[in-house]
């Protein structure tokens, strides 16, 4: 144990062992279960834990494994399409007269160049390799919530075909992937192409809100027992991180989309100067989940560099805690310099300042991260294999491009470099460097435990120079491109022949780039089925992912990894969890079974038993697609009724949730008897829960956000004064306030006592709200008037949707209680409710208040 | 390895900077300061990139003891902190200096629409001069442009002059733009602003006389019919 | 999760104090608080803003419990650290840019 007063005398990060946890774990003393033949607990484990067989059996897949690699796989299959999409533009930039695309289609093209790498391939791919990877290196069998990880890939699936198809026809976006209005509103950007862009996306966000929730509840409540919150993987931090702020940055962006969707499709003027809307307003969201976009792409990158550096150095990682602390820097600091992307808009230099100075210091915890990296090479023996070649390119690029983002964060020279090919050259630095460079590393260090096989000597070097001899020959050079005066989104440039040489090297070795890429997909491929058999653990690694045999199997480990386990290397541990040694072996009751332990110092709480296979995500995902068509064809009435099957889904959804089978205590390990989820708080559920109330608390931040800039910032026609402000509106909104707070009181009570009775008159409540918000949305002024009249409308209808939700939640309790699956022992869902209406409580008292002081102003 | 290159291609690139849209050819004292923070900046990127390339290739070398004192606080934390602190304070200077004062500085006035430029200045009779595509103003003093813009948002760039400010309906933005010599500029529209945003450009005159007297076919090139004020 | 809590006090009391200077700043540039003659006097309260702030970082850095030594002192006490620095380091252009 370390002295207590040494992290405080000093205030600095004391070295500390990469294993600091061993003594810790002795704490937590679990006895091993008696060795089994590791066959049998491999047969007894895969019939319960494999997918079906077939095609049918990848559509109901809920696998963590299968799913994390089909994320990646699509996600692929998406980057590649998108680097077509790039040669296209760079074949038109290669003479100063291109002829090769029309203006519109190569306005099309690079749009969806930009929102193709970022949202169907950058996003799911780190996605998909938390899925995939995280529930290995934690120590568990799956992700917390399997069906929602195939809702997630089903909707991103999804979402990615209607962008695609989109450009097949020729209606793909093409305002850029920033979308800024006017230039993507309905008067400027007739059509369906905006459209796709805004729905498309927003259908793919599903699958980012799913994987935020799901990764924060499995990093903090499935790793291995005794595996410390402050012990845990590097990695798992890392994408603690980055699930944290996609659940916080994703909302700005939705809100976002739908406010402007609802602008194109009902005439709301949100963004429309005319009528005291702001373009600008557009710009602060959507730069407001751009920004922390760019660190929610950069930290699970870092986080396989802080996997890998260590392991291919035979050393541990240099200041583990200074890194995590690093992880937290990036994370807050990285939500404050959003406007630097908007350096040019006229904002005072005053407020410029604040953000150039936070722009500056969030490369610190950068500079912290590769500075420790370096170190840890000094201090152990750095291997020249495979992945250390993409490391190394990491390194090279990534400090020039953070070196170039610190230049951009300087106002007077962003002001000249803004919106130039400067700017291209440095967002292809920080994401190629600092996401392709390691996530190449991160599939030839994986490879092995994918498929099972040795690589094929000799190609995935070439590919490495290729690549990085093509990447730098394409954008080095793009910088001085940029300064001599090349804006971005231009697809000639007759009156400029100084920027053609500069043009023509970028193409040629554009091209270099993308044989490169190839040649990296043919290694992978040519790896994938000529590869010979590979062993066990080739690496010699250090964490619990290559504890188990390769390929990985269905279930990850046979048994847990307890206390004094996961701390080895994993050759020393792979045998005992095979053969059924650690926590919770095999699968003796047929039905998959995962440990829950506590958030800080993972102590075994109860086995949660998770779903098995089921097409209902696609089919949960196929009907919001439904919809999403029909909104797309502007029948929004009919898209309305489609909203129907949905609410029956998820219905359905939630009954897959109801308590079925033997519910006693697991002896998870011997005197270790553990209950069952349906009989222990806090549930992964409520875990999850609280997740998803933190997004959308952000959701209903962004709005409020936007009804305080519309109404200080903004300068536009005052409107007329707010209707609604009446006596009878604000008595009638204090009595919704009031129903929804009792309502708090109702399912509070009927959880405690078990109350049907509660339950009912929750449930009159909520819908005695409802009644009520049906007279405050007739009395509202007409949204179509004024941008704050808009605004105030969607507040109200966040409220009424989250009444809804409640309301339907009490409904589902006194379902539960009709088929008796309420009991003294099982809350069902009433836990869940009592939350839920907790905070449609505060959130529709907050806008209660919103509303009424925007009427008296 | 990548760095040392970019030292070396150094005259390369200041041979090819020049260019009439090149803001590392700075014609004025705005751009001036902002090309100058540049090279600066440069600079000590290019150091900054060689010493951490070494150090990288360095730790290839036999394992040495690593401090988290020297690697983490010393070179992390605060030679960092120092870097980016003296950039910072550059910058801001560079900054608060190139502003638009109220100092009563000659304003014209750009409107920005799909795909074009109407310039506004007072004519020597006090009366207002409208042109399509080229702006006019004096040489040698600094000249504060009021940019607006007409549907979607555009942005006004003259690189040789100074850096840009965008057009945003509904907003009027103030930039302040200094030629030290009379001479035509070329300046662009920066923000993509639809079909026409490739060939958005237009000129700037600078003139060693205040108002210029302008021929009758050079003055009042606009189209009348295009209201200009936002 | 009360470690985690810790762990991120610093750099939450660095994200409220940032909201509500760049708040401040918008509201004073509005003109909402009167005739632009309040510029100076409102810079003053923007700066009062920012050093309570500031105190509010070093009272939350010797509030922070002693802990059991290890990680979990020293993760909250990092992460008052580096809230209170980014809350010094952003915000002082508050004492020397110029404003609307």
């Amino acid at each position: 144990m370390t002295d207590a007063t040494q992290g405080a005398a000093s205030g600095g990060p004391d070295e500390s062992p990469a294993r600091p946890g061993v003594q810790e774990a002795e704490e937590l003393a679990i006895p091993r279960n008696p060795p089994r033949p590791a066959l049998a607990l491999h047969r007894e484990l895969h019939r319960v834990w494999a997918n079906d067989r077939g095609l049918w059996g990848q559509l109901t897949a809920v696998n963590h494994t299968t799913l994390g690699l089909r994320f990646m796989g699509t996600a692929l299959v998406f980057f590649a399409i998108g680097g077509l999409l790039s040669m296209l533009i760079r074949a038109q930039l290669a003479t100063h007269d291109g002829a090769f695309l029309d203006t519109e289609l190569y306005n099309q093209i690079f749009t969806m160049h930009g929102s193709i790498m970022m949202f169907l391939f950058a996003i799911p791919m780190l996605e998909g390799l938390g899925i995939w990877l995280l529930p290995k290196m934690l120590g568990t069998r799956d992700m917390a919530f399997p069906r929602l990880t195939a809702l997630g890939y089903w909707c991103y699936l999804f979402g990615g075909l209607i962008m695609l198809t989109a450009l097949l026809f020729g209606v793909a976006p093409r305002d850029g992937w920033f979308m800024y209005t006017p230039l993507s509103d309905a008067t400027h950007s007739p059509g369906i192409n905006a459209d796709v862009w805004l729905l498309g996306v927003t259908f793919v966000e599903i699958s980012a809100m799913a994987a935020a929730v799901e990764i924060t509840v499995t990093i903090l409540r499935q790793r291995a027992p005794g595996m410390k919150l402050t012990e845990m993987p590097l990695f798992a931090w890392y994408m603690l991180g980055t699930s944290v702020m996609m659940l916080v940055g994703f909302p700005p962006l939705i809100a976002a989309s739908v406010l402007l969707e609802v602008e194109r499709a009902f005439d709301w003027p949100f963004f429309d100067v005319v009528r005291g809307g702001d373009p600008l307003l557009w710009q602060h969201l959507f730069w407001l989940f751009g920004h922390p976009e760019v660190y929610i792409i950069f930290l699970p990158a870092a986080g396989v560099l802080s996997t890998l550096i260590p392991a291919l150095c035979r050393t541990p990682i240099l200041g583990y805690n200074a890194i995590v602390a690093a992880v937290l820097a990036l994370v807050f600091l990285s939500f404050g310099l959003w406007v630097h992307h908007m350096f040019t808009v006229g904002i005072p230099h005053m407020a410029l300042a604040f953000f150039s100075a936070a722009s500056v210091l969030v490369a610190v915890p950068t500079a912290v991260q590769v500075f420790a990296w370096i170190g840890t090479m000094w201090k152990g023996q750095p291997e020249l294999k495979l992945p250390m070649y993409h490391i190394l390119g990491f390194f090279l690029t990534f400090v020039m491009g953070g070196l170039t983002g610190v230049m951009l964060a300087i106002v007077p020279f962003n002001w000249q470099a803004h919106d130039t090919a400067f700017v291209t050259a440095h967002l292809h630095y920080v994401l190629i460097g600092g996401f392709v460079f390691p996530m190449m590393a991160a599939a030839t260090w994986w490879m092995p435990l994918i498929f099972g096989k040795r690589r094929i000597k000799g190609l995935g070097e070439a590919a490495f120079w290729v690549i990085l001899i093509g990447f730098h020959g394409t954008f080095f050079i793009m910088h001085l491109t940029g300064l001599m005066g090349m804006p971005r989104r231009i697809d000639v440039y007759p009156d400029n022949p100084e920027w053609v040489w500069l043009n023509l090297t970028s193409s040629i070795f554009g091209f270099v780039l993308t044989i490169g890429f190839a040649m990296f997909a043919l290694d992978m491929i040519l790896q994938a089925t000529l590869g010979k058999r590979s062993a066990r653990d080739p690496w010699g690694a250090p964490t619990l992912d290559w504890a188990m045999p390769v390929p990985s199997t269905s279930y990850n480990f046979a048994s847990l990894p307890g206390p004094g386990m996961w701390a080895r290397v994993a050759a020393d541990v792979v045998l005992p969890l095979a053969r059924g040694e650690g926590v919770l072996p095999g699968a003796p009751r047929g039905r998959r079974e995962v440990l829950v332990t506590s958030v800080g110092g993972a102590r075994p709480q109860h086995v949660a038993l998770l779903p098995g296979n089921t097409a209902l995500p696609l089919w949960l995902a196929a009907s919001i697609g439904v919809f999403v068509l029909l909104m797309l064809a502007g029948a929004y009435a009919l898209a309305g009724i489609a909203l129907i099957p949905v609410a029956v889904l998820v219905w359905v959804w939630g009954r897959g949730l109801a308590p079925a089978g033997d519910l006693s205590p697991v002896e998870a390990a011997p005197g270790l008897r553990l209950p069952i989820h349906h009989h222990a708080r806090p549930s992964l559920s409520q875990s999850g829960l609280f997740a998803l109330l933190v997004a959308d608390g952000a959701l209903l931040a962004s709005l409020v956000f936007g009804l305080a800039f519309l109404s200080v910032v903004t300068v536009g026609p005052v409107p007329a004064p707010a209707g609604g402000g009446g006596a009878d509106t604000v008595t009638l909104l204090a009595v919704v306030v009031a129903a929804v707070a009792l309502g708090v009181g109702a399912a509070g009570r009927a959880a405690r006592r078990r109350s049907v009775a509660w339950a009912g008159v929750g449930l009159a409540l909520n819908l005695l709200a409802l009644a009520l918000l049906a007279v405050v949305l007739g009395g509202l002024d007409d949204p179509t008037r004024h941008a704050r009249d808009a605004l105030r409308a969607v507040l109200a209808a966040y409220v009424v949707v989250h009444v809804l939700v409640a309301a339907a939640m009490s409904a589902f309790a006194l379902d539960q209680f009709r088929r008796a699956e309420i009991t003294a022992e099982v809350a069902g869902v009433l836990p869940a409710w009592r939350h839920w209406q907790g905070f449609t409580a505060v959130a529709s008292a907050l806008v209660a208040v919103a509303v009424i002081a925007q009427a008296g102003a | 390895m990548r760095g040392l290159p970019s030292l070396l291609m150094l005259p390369l690139m200041l041979a090819a900077c020049d260019g009439p849209l090149s803001a590392l050819s700075p014609r004025g004292p705005v751009a001036a300061e902002i090309a100058w923070l540049w090279w600066a900046m440069l600079a000590g990127a290019a150091v900054l990139t060689v010493l951490v390339l070494a150090l990288l290739a360095m730790g290839f070398g036999a394992p040495r003891p690593a401090r988290a004192r020297v690697w983490i606080h010393g070179m992390g934390l605060w030679f960092s902190v120092a870097v980016l602190t003296a950039v910072l304070a550059a910058g801001l200077w560079v900054g608060e200096r190139i502003l638009p004062r109220d100092d009563g500085a000659v304003t014209v006035h750009a409107h920005a629409w799909q795909w074009g430029w109407t310039f506004t200045h007072t004519g020597p009779d006090g009366a207002e001069v409208r042109s399509d595509n080229l702006l006019h103003i004096p040489a040698g003093q600094p000249v504060d442009v009021l940019v607006t813009a007409e549907d979607v948002i555009h942005s006004f760039w003259v690189p040789q002059l100074a850096g840009k400010l965008d057009a945003i309906p509904g907003r009027t933005n103030r930039t302040r733009i200094v030629a030290d010599s009379p001479g035509t500029y070329a300046g662009l529209c920066a923000e993509f602003c639809g079909l026409g945003h490739a060939r958005m450009r237009f000129n700037v005159e600078a003139h060693a006389e205040w108002p210029p007297l302008l021929a009758a076919d050079d003055a009042d090139t606009a189209d009348p019919d295009r209201e200009v004020r936002p | 999760m009360r470690l985690l809590a810790l762990f991120i006090a610093g750099p939450a009391l660095w994200a409220v104090l940032f909201a509500a200077v760049y708040a401040l700043h918008g509201i004073g540039c509005a003109g909402l608080t009167g005739p632009e003659s309040l510029g100076g006097l409102w810079r003053l309260v923007m700066a009062g803003v920012w050093i309570a702030g500031l105190g509010a970082h070093v009272a939350l850095l010797r509030a922070l419990p002693a802990g059991r030594g290890g990680a979990d002192r020293w993760l909250p006490l990092t992460g008052g650290w580096i809230g209170l620095g980014a809350s010094a380091f952003t915000l002082f252009p508050v004492l020397i840019a110029t404003s609307c």
